[in-house]
């Protein structure tokens, strides 16, 4: 993958997820904040392979729910995420 | 000649209220410039090396003060803004989104830093 010019939802797509990693970066615990970490990037990572490039209104969809997700990271009452796997 | 006075009337400015601020403003800019250890360019290479050698994804051999994160280290998007945030870490900095989005690579970062005044 070479250099290229970052598009306006990739770089949407990026500070959303700078976001979370300094939301995870604010919280107490160490171990919660690994455990945030992980959670974020192996979403951001599976999403980043599975969904189609092209497919913009599912990407703003996703960046819209991740908004959402966020904002209930940052408060302080929010000490850790989990991820459940459903089959 | 009324409505000139009724319109001054409105017009007051709190003055003593805004120099206050103002000098409190350079109050703190001073205060910052006054712990002047300013960190050596080969100090900020070789942190934000060591930085980037100890992502978990990178060859450690590969690093040198020249390469581009996605070029020459094979890392994508996402571990490039990791790696942009350990840096900020690094050196205690916030680097807003604009600046960050253009550092994709070793050179970017140094100069960045470097020029930093707040990188400690």
């Amino acid at each position: 993958m070479g250099a290229t010019k970052l598009s306006g939802m990739q770089k949407q797509v990026l500070s959303l997820y700078r976001g979370f990693l300094r939301a995870a970066r604010s919280k107490p615990a160490t171990e919660d904040r690994k455990r945030i970490e992980m959670i974020v990037s192996t979403e951001f990572r599976k999403n980043s392979k599975e969904v189609d490039r092209k497919n913009f209104q599912y990407i703003e969809y996703l960046l819209r729910l991740g908004h959402k997700q966020l904002d209930q990271l940052k408060s302080p009452d929010m000490v850790s995420i989990s991820s459940v796997k459903i089959n | 000649m009324a409505l000139r006075t009724a319109i001054l009337r409105h017009l007051r400015v709190p003055v003593t209220g805004s120099n206050q601020s103002q000098t409190g403003f350079l109050g703190s800019i001073r205060a910052f410039s006054s712990h002047d250890d300013h960190l050596s360019k080969q100090e900020v290479v070789d942190r934000v090396l060591d930085v980037v050698k100890c992502f978990p994804k990178v060859d450690p051999a590969k690093v040198t003060p020249e390469v581009h994160f996605q070029k020459d280290l094979g890392l994508d998007s996402l571990d490039t803004v990791e790696i942009v945030m350990a840096i900020e870490e690094e050196f205690k900095l916030e680097i807003p989104d604009k600046e960050a989005d253009k550092i994709d690579s070793c050179p970017l970062a140094i100069e960045y830093v470097f020029n930093h005044p707040m990188s400690s």
